[in-house]
């Protein structure tokens, strides 16, 4: 059993000052993925602060400037919320994607940010949809959209006393379909050996990619021909996909498989977000 | 650096008042201070659903939650599904299909049921396979476990 | 068999009240009041002299109350080959192989004092592959091979890492190629998988003041455990006590003595205190037994016909760092090695080489998933070559009354037709499904044989106690992991006794009160244990009677007992309850007849012989148990992401004790082997174990279970009680090769090893083109 102080932090003031003075400080929302770190000694936390109970970072709501997903809300409670399942569908599939059932009663869609990793599930829609991330500190408040988050695996752009308070899916909301497309080595239950995310934006489409580089990526080459050079030929557009990714080898897939699934599944989102 | 909280929640319907070391699973809480030995241990990360127990109604991974954050929740483990020793509807039906075998990934198995079966009285094959993808059962017992769910709907 | 009551019913289990409820009692939930606990210090190369170890600082710790190394406690244990130590003495022979244990009051100081110890190595050449062990330069893993004590049954050879090197010679091989109009040759290898059950390793061991030792295992069989460990500490079984709880899965992992050995020397220094062990998920998976690595040579001869004449085999096991349990399996798969087929002229060579990967050892199927995975993909091969239906292939060679195994044993009680073609059947066999949305659709199917893996000696017995009121207590010392023991044994007691099952107890083993059992292992516990226990009831029944007799004053032959009362058939007014024969056993006249009922029942097998040295022939088979599997899939061949479209399985059961738990098993079986088709594969780097968690190393879920159709052919076994013989394994055996001949069929490509990950088919597909 670990040893760390806790902290039940129900004010966003608070909870930055925490992180601000603290040594070690790490926050509690979901834990599931700080849980399972914190016992494989990924993270040696001196205080948790749990925030799960903050009221700001409950906020779930949809406004003039888009839609809000506090960072302490689940990623049950976000599939389920109509905003997101009626506009930007493709990220309830990402959040969909994550874990199981039960682990999605705790984990937060933030929370899937913070721990960076490149597979992510719900990155790369979020990166398709240009979403931006508030961030607080005692300071103040900023955002940042998602790409520039995403700073390495296990990195992120937040300063020492920063979190995240919430993420907001900007308006206007994409026009036409998106997909997330993820491969794994079950089906079921699984960590994405790649997973892509095609948004439909009028004529034009976003692509971008999870666990194919050091974070996730956006497949602009594929993205120019396609928006800007008319490409109709899905199959070919999908080839250019090889220039924007970087994989690696890992238990999961191989870097040439992970190459070749890229691609087919980047064909297979254009088909289906653009028609055949 | 303080080592135990007071928290207060309910467990199987009973107020509880208890001390809880900072750092122990909710899962080893449940097992080693309430003594609810229903709830099983079998991989601490949230893979395999043995753990999993209904907090404020809905199935979680005791594993990955901290005994402390259990204050003013809402607790159900499998001791507490039957009332007045009736056995719950699920419980039955897992009975009938011969849906367990070994037994010890039951416990989470049916909570995780139950819990479905609360938000969906008639679920598809597929609403059963979602909800229940995070519970392994290494004797395979899935097909019998998905009928037994089925079995324990709501009639239409 | 006629008019049975209970036998051929589903009765619902009778442990299925605790399990739903949560009160079912695993080892680890038994309140044992305050503990010490222990925790091992793991090895940190896979190869290598310890050179020294400073427990000082360990010992320091607050709450530790010893540390104990190997060279304390170098005894020797092992099922049939006597390899291991409890903790590593002078070398570690694999990763995280035990090195120091540690006990203190609480789970974390024992922890943080385990990285208190430190351990100076010497690294060594590593053996990671069989195949370059069996070199002659290759870096000897166990110098003292030719000392160890081994069960004269194995073979190693000496100076080398061969610790077992089984050889089969029947027909004339020569003879047999010479007549084949084909010859088909074939390299095939299975990696290591891991049983996973949902319940890790436990046990906790105390020692008494007066020098009893009692053990707590999640062990199947703690019969062995109290032999072995009684051997390995030189003590008296009266004074060893091993008790078994419910079994959270054990599919071989739990055979044998693997944890316990840990905590008896530590506990030893605190008599009176118990010490407890829980292996976590990461030290379940690489600690403890592995399916043993298979690379293999196949050949065979085929005439135009499709009669197989001549089948060569040569098998090289990575027996991991100790094969103490290891050398059977290969022996099992060496005299079984023709499958379910009958071949005339056979040469086998099984080798068990040592290595310095995890330890291998007994899995669901002890060989046969391996063995026959090349087996079952050979035959579609040399279908193929002949231009003949896959399943013809399988009936024209396949076993029938009288045919032979490898080992020239003649087999009786089968029906092997009838297993391949009820799943034929089912999955429209001969009829070709058309790619649709461009993926392709195929079907296969493979056969599958087994009998249990045990020695020739193996016995069992059982006890049935007829209480006051006519209720019975069977005592035996089989366990309940999952498999319905508890159910199917107590249907039998019943069946034999004619008390009703609901009045009869019956409850998990502990050796100082339950009867001898060798161990719950190779689906021998109906057939074996069923055997003591029929013998048993017949044995109280026979009691029941002559007490009844003296009691009505009336000759036995003309009682009947029906589960109530017994009764004169000649004279309806001669009756009496069971209750007034069981209880005080008196006539009205005061005077006694006899004591309480007490059945005892012996089993142990007639029909088994040891096997030549040379030839391997002999008879190492109880009974064999056949069934096969069908299989239809579509394969995405852009992904290489198969999905099963049908499965259906079938199983010679021979007489179905409880239809429905052996359903259950029939399925549950077939899961395993699906989920080691297309996901399971232990990977390792350099010994080192890669996905020692569920999060690495993934396993079917519910998501990933097709709807499966399954059949239970009854073809009684002459010696089985009524008819049944075991057949918890055997679904598992032919699911990996018929799915792999369906994906071949759908794709015209060909695999030798498994699992068939969407990777491995895509690569299979590419390097086709």
């Amino acid at each position: 059993m670990l040893s760390y102080d806790y902290v039940k932090c129900n004010d966003l003031r608070l909870a930055c000052q925490e992180l601000e003075e603290g040594e070690q400080v790490y926050l509690l929302a979901g834990g599931t993925d700080l849980i399972v770190g914190m016992r494989g000694g990924k993270f040696s936390a001196k205080t948790l602060v749990d925030i799960k109970d903050v009221p700001e970072l409950k906020v779930l709501e949809e406004d003039d400037r888009g839609i809000t997903v506090g960072a302490a809300v689940t990623l049950n409670e976000a599939v389920v919320f109509a905003p997101i399942r009626d506009n930007v569908p493709i990220l309830a599939e990402g959040c969909h994607s994550v874990g199981s059932y039960s682990i999605r009663n705790r984990a937060t869609m933030a929370g899937n940010i913070c721990n960076a990793s490149p597979a992510a599930d719900t990155a790369a829609p979020l990166y398709c949809l240009d979403a931006l991330v508030n961030i607080k500190s005692s300071e103040g408040s900023r955002s940042m959209p998602i790409k520039d988050f995403f700073a390495g695996p296990g990195k992120t752009a937040l300063n020492k006393g920063e979190l995240v308070q919430s993420i907001l899916i900007p308006r206007p909301y994409p026009e036409g379909k998106g997909v997330y497309l993820k491969a794994s080595r079950t089906g079921s239950v699984d960590l994405a050996t790649v997973g892509v995310a095609v948004q439909r934006w009028g004529e034009e489409v976003k692509i971008a990619i999870g666990a194919v580089a050091a974070t996730p990526v956006r497949a602009f080459s594929v993205e120019k021909a396609i928006n800007e050079k008319g490409e109709k030929n899905y199959a070919d557009a999908a080839r250019l996909v090889h220039d924007d990714i970087s994989p690696i080898t890992d238990l999961r897939g191989s870097r040439e498989y992970r190459y070749h699934m890229v691609e087919v599944l980047v064909r297979r989102g254009l088909e289906q977000t653009l028609g055949v | 650096m303080t080592e135990k909280l007071v928290i207060n929640f309910t467990v199987n319907g009973e107020k509880e008042e208890k001390e809880v070391i900072i750092g122990q699973t909710l899962l080893k809480f449940i097992r080693d201070e309430l003594h609810l030995t229903g709830t099983k241990e079998g991989c601490e990360i949230g893979e395999c659903g043995a753990c999993v127990v209904l907090l404020d109604g809905k199935p979680v991974n005791s594993c990955l939650i901290l005994g402390v954050e259990l204050d003013g929740k809402d607790l159900i483990t499998i001791e507490g599904l039957s009332k007045n020793g009736e056995l719950d509807r699920v419980q039955k039906a897992f009975i009938d299909h011969a849906a367990f075998q070994c037994g010890y990934c039951t416990p989470g198995m049916i909570l995780a049921a139950r819990a479905l079966l609360d938000r969906k009285p008639n679920p598809t094959d597929e609403d059963i396979n979602e909800a229940l993808s995070g519970n392994l059962c290494r004797c395979g017992a899935y097909q019998e476990i998905r009928e037994a769910v089925k079995a324990s709907a709501e009639k239409k | 068999m006629a008019d049975l009551k209970t036998v051929g019913t589903s009765v619902p289990r009778k442990d299925a009240i605790e399990k739903v409820t949560g009160s079912a009692e695993f080892i680890e939930d038994r309140y044992m009041g305050p503990m010490l606990y222990a925790k091992m210090k793991k090895s940190t190369v896979a190869h290598g002299k310890i050179k020294n170890i400073d427990t000082t600082r360990a010992l320091k710790h607050p709450g530790v109350k010893a540390v104990l190394t190997g060279k304390e406690y170098p005894n020797r244990i092992g099922l049939y080959l006597i390899d291991r130590t409890f903790l590593a003495v002078d070398k570690v022979r694999f990763w995280g192989e035990p090195v120091a244990v540690v006990a203190a009051v609480t789970e974390k100081a024992a922890a943080e004092a385990v990285d208190l110890i430190e351990v100076e190595y010497e690294e060594l050449p590593g053996v990671f592959d069989p195949r370059e062990g069996m070199k002659p330069d290759a870096p000897i893993i166990h110098e003292d091979l030719a000392n160890y004590e081994i069960v004269p049954i194995f073979y190693p050879e000496k100076g080398t890492n061969i610790a077992n090197h089984f050889k089969v010679r029947k027909g004339d091989i020569d003879k047999g190629f010479a007549e084949a109009d084909k010859i088909i040759e074939r390299d095939y290898y299975v990696p290591q998988m891991q049983h996973v059950p949902i319940e890790t390793h436990k046990a906790a061991v105390q020692w008494s003041l007066d020098g009893k030792l009692t053990v707590w295992s999640t062990a199947q069989s703690p019969n062995v455990v109290r032999q072995l460990l009684a051997k390995s500490l030189d003590m008296p079984m009266h004074k060893i006590r091993v008790i078994s709880s419910y079994i959270g899965g054990g599919f071989g992992c739990k055979a044998g003595a693997s944890i316990e050995g840990l905590l008896v020397p530590i506990a030893q220094k605190f008599p009176g205190h118990i010490v407890r062990i829980v292996f976590n998920r990461e030290e379940d998976m690489q600690g403890t037994f592995t399916r043993q690595a298979l690379y293999s040579k196949l050949k065979t001869g085929v005439k135009k016909d499709g009669r197989i004449t001549a089948l060569q085999y040569e098998m090289v096991w990575d027996g991991g760092a100790y094969t103490e349990y290891g050398v059977n399996i290969v022996r099992a798969a060496g005299y079984s090695s023709t499958g379910a087929y009958d071949i005339p002229n056979v040469k086998t060579d099984s080798y068990c080489v040592y290595t310095n990967n995890s330890i291998g050892g007994p899995v669901r199927g002890f060989g046969m998933c391996e063995m026959q995975w090349g087996i079952e993909r050979q035959l579609e091969e040399i279908a193929r070559e002949l231009g003949m239906d896959p399943l013809e292939v399988r009936l024209i060679n396949g076993m029938k009354k009288g045919s032979t195994t490898a080992s020239g044993q003649v087999i009786h009680d089968l029906d092997y037709d009838k297993c391949l073609k009820v799943v034929a059947d089912k999955i429209g066999w001969g009829k070709k499904e058309e790619s649709r949305d461009g993926k392709y659709r195929g079907k296969g199917i493979a056969g599958l044989v087994k009998c249990p893996a045990q020695p020739s000696n193996a016995a069992s017995s059982a006890m049935i106690r007829i209480n006051e009121d006519g209720t019975a207590h069977v005592m035996i010392g089989a366990t309940e992991m999952g498999q319905g023991m508890l159910t199917a044994i107590s249907q039998i007691a019943s069946e034999a006794l004619h008390i009703p099952v609901d009045k009869i107890d019956i409850k998990v083993p502990d050796t100082d009160f339950t009867p001898y059992e060798w161990q719950s292992v190779g689906s021998r516990i109906t057939y074996t244990c069923g055997t003591s226990v029929k013998r048993a009831a017949e044995d109280a029944l026979g009691q029941i009677y002559r007490v009844a007799a003296d009691l009505l004053e009336t000759p036995q032959e003309d009682l009947s007992f029906d589960g109530k009362k017994v009764f004169s058939a000649k004279n309806p007014d001669l009756t009496a309850t069971i209750r007034e024969v069981a209880d005080s056993c008196k006539k009205c006249t005061g005077e006694g007849i006899a004591g309480p009922i007490i059945g005892r029942g012996s089993f142990v097998p007639t029909n088994m012989t040891n096997l030549d040295p040379e030839t391997g022939q002999g008879n190492p088979g109880l009974f064999y148990c056949f069934g096969a599997t069908g299989v239809e899939v579509e394969v995405d061949p852009e992904t290489g992401v198969v999905k099963i479209l049908q499965l259906a399985c079938s199983i010679d059961a021979g007489k179905a004790v409880n239809p429905q738990l052996c359903t259950a098993q029939l399925h549950g079986g077939t899961i395993m082997g699906l989920s080691t088709a297309l996901y399971e594969e232990v990977r390792f780097d350099k010994g080192i174990m890669l996905n020692r968690n569920f999060t690495d190393y993934k396993i079917a879920t519910i998501d990933n279970t097709p709807h499966m159709d399954s059949f239970i052919v009854e073809t009684p076994e002459t010696n089985g009680p009524y008819g049944a013989r075991g057949i918890g394994e055997q679904p598992m055996i032919g699911v990996a090769p018929a799915i792999a001949n369906a994906v071949s069929d759908a794709l015209g490509v060909d695999f030798n090893t498994f699992p068939l990950t969407p990777e491995r088919v895509w690569q299979a597909i590419k390097n086709k083109k």
